[in-house]
């Protein structure tokens, strides 16, 4: 802004120099001399350009009112279409208008215009009789002055009953109503009043009303539309994120997501986390390149396939490289970068690959933070880019914070600035007993790192790792035969046993049973059956056939078919996922408590 | 389930109970060539085998020989028995592997061999031994050629003799695997089995522990690992 004169010097500063070279007084009329055709014109030049350059519907109007008063008005009444309307679409409700905003000058002194409590006469809502006046002036489109014939009624009805008082609205032709006329709505109307010592509007005058009302409609149609993009935009964008963050056991998880301060400002930022077998986690941060509509939308779509890949149980960079194919069939010009890492929390470690994204920060339990440097790899979209997952410890109490750039890159920050700023914050954090709580981390790192207005979008995933000791795990490959049932129910007495969980020997044998039997049927190579007790005790069988086994309802006479009933009925929770090797079918069971 | 330590091979099929196998170490010995030092890292504690190899020191006499099949880098068992004033053989079928124990453990011997050369009337003879340690090393070998290498151990050794194994828990037979970005061949049996395989190999089993053993790295899950100390029943 600051580069513009400021706006009340504008307009008026042009109808002063009006009044030097055409005579005393602050602010002199118009007038028809050639100099003063030219001063309107360019009186007309600047304000159009100003009103044309808001962004926003109360940008716009902003600027209309500043551009009339004081320099062509003392005072502007600004009526708005409520709601007002989006698209061509012809709407069949009744045109009902709402007070938007009135500015006058100081010198202004008519009745109406007086200050505050008189403003109240002025009507803040119109719902103009379909037959009135006002609907027809509506209709036209036309500016007019408040002494044409049979106007009056409209005027009563637009300011309320209070401007039908005599000495409330000047004499003559000190009164312009003009219809804000979009492509195809009423948009809303204009008053513009000038007070009774000044000389009353000329015909021109109306032609400069009825320009300022042109692009004024315009303005306002075009932040409407704009307006209407980015909140379908930002609503896009934020179903496509998750809802809320999975409770995985052995991680804490917490997340946020912050808009670019212009709502017009839609980002591509996403992130996820996704349970995998052997209660492992994907954590996710990704980013799609631009601003829009399309960012959003591209987004929602790599979201998906992330999901559908991380499903597979695929290593970080291999979800990254089929990513990278899919997205390239989405349509060659869309970037994005994207970190994907799985943290196990059995072996305690934490696999990782990186397209093109900033760089991971480790907070340590000492209070140490460090930046991850994982090879950065190519973005997504670019194509036939070598990914690398880089495999690090992961020790119980250690934070990873996963973020987009717009956390620490701005217009006066660069990615490295911002990356250091990040860490630097993190280890400055005060932790003397314990470490804060991830909401409160999250809260702290917005704070201290995104605290204004931002250009970009913020997307903050943080996971504390909390693991699990490897007693509480029993893993074993068995080769497929008709004994292996028999062997898997052997193995899973012995562990519950050690676990002191004798109360689900019978349903949890008889459930491993059941799915030992079915994965034997169709396996080729050797099955794992893998036990872990957390909260709850999970079991998972793994063959390599992809045929994952739906639920049927087994015919009388069948053998098999029953066994997921089963499971369905005797366990908490059960499901059957698709890997990239073949498949796994867990279930869950609750501890009983005590245990 | 890992495959540890590469044992033994065999080019020729004499002898009577390895005449009808046809013995395949092929890309065995190449991936622990290619692991190198990073086989330790990847699997840095070893509580259990430690345990194995102090029971060994402690019920074995000063000075007593004791073979390390499948010796790997030599830590830490041949460090470990050689520490405590046993004299060791090492046997790896890695020759990188055998350079690495010659490097970490100089006062103890190591071979680069098959373990089927050690059988009796097998082209290499050692001697007898008091003592043989195999830690996860017979897991390398296909189910079929296990017995024989129980029998093989009981020839090695001294009537009396002690035998410390470790295996991990599984039922597979010679199951392609990947491992350390390499792929081996790997064979277990349940508790179950395993102990009646050394009954008939002419062993008893003194003790017995079990660990669940999550390596340090991601991409191997936890393990069943099974220690057994046994002694030559005849």
């Amino acid at each position: 802004m600051t580069e513009h004169p400021s706006p009340r010097e504008g307009p008026a500063g042009i109808a002063r120099r009006g009044a030097s070279s055409s005579g005393p007084g602050p602010v002199v009329p118009l007038g028809r001399t050639p100099a003063q055709q030219l001063d309107r014109l360019q009186y007309l030049d600047v304000a159009t350009r100003r009103i044309a350059r808001g962004m926003d519907l109360d940008e716009t109007l902003r600027e209309l009112r500043w551009a009339a008063v004081p320099a062509f008005a003392d005072a502007i009444v600004i009526h708005l279409h409520d709601p007002l309307p989006v698209g061509d679409e012809k709407s069949a409700a009744p045109v009902v208008l709402q007070l938007h905003s009135i500015d006058r000058a100081p010198e202004a002194r008519t009745a109406l215009l007086m200050p505050h409590a008189e403003y109240a006469s002025v009507a803040e809502r119109v719902e103009p009789t379909l037959t009135g006046r006002l609907a027809k002036l509506l209709l036209a489109g036309r500016p007019a002055f408040g002494d044409a014939p049979g106007i009056d009624p409209a005027v009563a009805e637009l300011l309320g009953p209070a401007a039908s008082a005599p000495g409330t609205l000047p004499p003559g032709r000190r009164l312009i109503i003009a219809p804000l006329h979009g492509r195809h709505h009423v948009m809303g109307t204009v008053v513009l009043l000038r007070r009774p010592d000044r000389s009353a509007f000329t015909g021109d005058d109306l032609l400069v009303a009825s320009q300022l009302a042109t692009h004024t409609a315009i303005g306002v149609q075009k932040a409407v539309m704009y307006g209407h993009e980015a909140s379908v935009a930002d609503t896009l964008q934020r179903t496509m994120l998750p809802s809320s963050l999975p409770e995985p056991t052995g991680i804490q998880l917490a997340s946020r997501y912050l808009p670019a301060s212009k709502t017009a400002q839609v980002g591509g930022d996403w992130y996820d986390a996704i349970p995998l077998p052997g209660n492992r986690v994907a954590l996710i941060v990704g980013d799609v390149m631009g601003h829009s509509m399309t960012s959003a939308a591209i987004m929602g779509q790599l979201r998906t396939i992330v999901q559908t890949l991380a499903g597979l149980d695929l290593p970080p960079h291999e979800v990254l490289h089929h990513l990278d194919e899919q997205a390239q069939r989405l349509g060659s010009d869309h970037i994005a970068t994207c970190l994907y890492a799985i943290y196990d929390p059995i072996s305690h470690r934490l696999l990782m690959a990186n397209a093109g994204h900033p760089p991971a920060v480790l907070l340590r339990p000492n209070g140490h933070a460090e930046v991850l440097r994982v090879p950065p790899g190519a973005p997504i979209g670019v194509g036939g880019v070598v990914f690398e997952s880089v495999e690090m410890p992961a020790p119980t109490g250690t934070t990873l914070v996963l973020y987009t750039d717009g956390l620490v890159e701005s217009r006066d920050t660069d990615v490295g600035t911002g990356v250091e700023a990040l860490r630097t914050h993190l280890q400055s954090t005060p932790h003397r007993h314990r470490l804060p709580s991830l909401e409160r981390l999250c809260d702290r790192i917005l704070v201290a790192l995104a605290p204004g207005p931002r250009d970009d979008d913020i997307a903050l995933l943080t996971a504390r790792f909390e693991g699990f000791p490897p007693d509480s795990v029993g893993y074993w490959h068995l080769d497929p035969h008709p004994l292996t049932a028999g062997q898997a129910r052997r193995l899973t007495r012995r562990v519950l046993r050690r676990w002191g969980l004798d109360a689900l020997l019978d349903s949890t044998e008889l459930m491993v049973s059941e799915v030992v039997t079915n994965a034997v049927r169709y396996a080729s190579r050797p099955i794992s059956l893998r036990l872990l007790r957390t909260d709850v005790l999970r079991c998972e069988v793994t063959d390599d056939s992809p045929q994952v086994p739906r639920m049927r309802q087994a015919a009388p006479g069948d053998e098999g078919g029953r066994g997921l009933f089963l499971v369905d009925r005797l366990a908490q929770r059960w499901g059957a996922t698709r890997l990239s090797t073949g498949k796994v079918v867990w279930f869950e069971q609750q501890i009983p408590k005590g245990r | 389930m890992r495959g540890r330590k590469a044992t033994s091979v065999s080019r020729a099929n004499d002898g009577a109970d390895y005449g009808s196998l046809r013995l395949d170490r092929s890309g065995q010995a190449e991936a622990f060539d290619a692991i190198g030092d990073r086989y330790d890292e990847a699997f840095p504690h070893k509580e259990g085998q430690v345990g194995a190899g102090d029971w060994l020191i402690k019920s074995l006499d000063p000075g007593s020989r004791v073979l390390d099949l499948g010796c790997g880098t030599g830590v830490p068992t041949a460090r470990q028995l050689t520490d405590a004033g046993l004299e060791v053989v090492g046997v790896d079928l890695s020759r990188r592997m055998v350079e690495l124990a010659r490097e970490y453990v100089p006062a103890a011997t190591f071979h680069q061999l098959d373990l089927a050369d050690l059988r009796p009337g097998g082209p290499s003879d050692l001697g007898r031994f008091d003592g043989v340690a195999a830690f996860f090393s017979l897991l390398m070998l296909p189910r079929a050629e296990i017995p024989l290498a129980l029998r093989t151990i009981h020839h090695l050794l001294t009537p009396g003799g002690l035998f410390a194994l470790s295996m991990v828990e599984a039922h597979v037979d010679d199951f392609a695997i990947p491992f350390l970005g390499n792929t081996i061949r790997v064979s277990g049996y349940l508790l179950e089995d395993l102990h009646k395989i050394l009954d008939t190999a002419g062993f008893e089993i003194v003790k017995e522990s079990s660990y669940t053993y999550a390596p340090a790295v991601a991409d191997v899950p936890p393990e069943e690992q099974v220690f057994l100390c046994c002694r030559r029943r005849d």
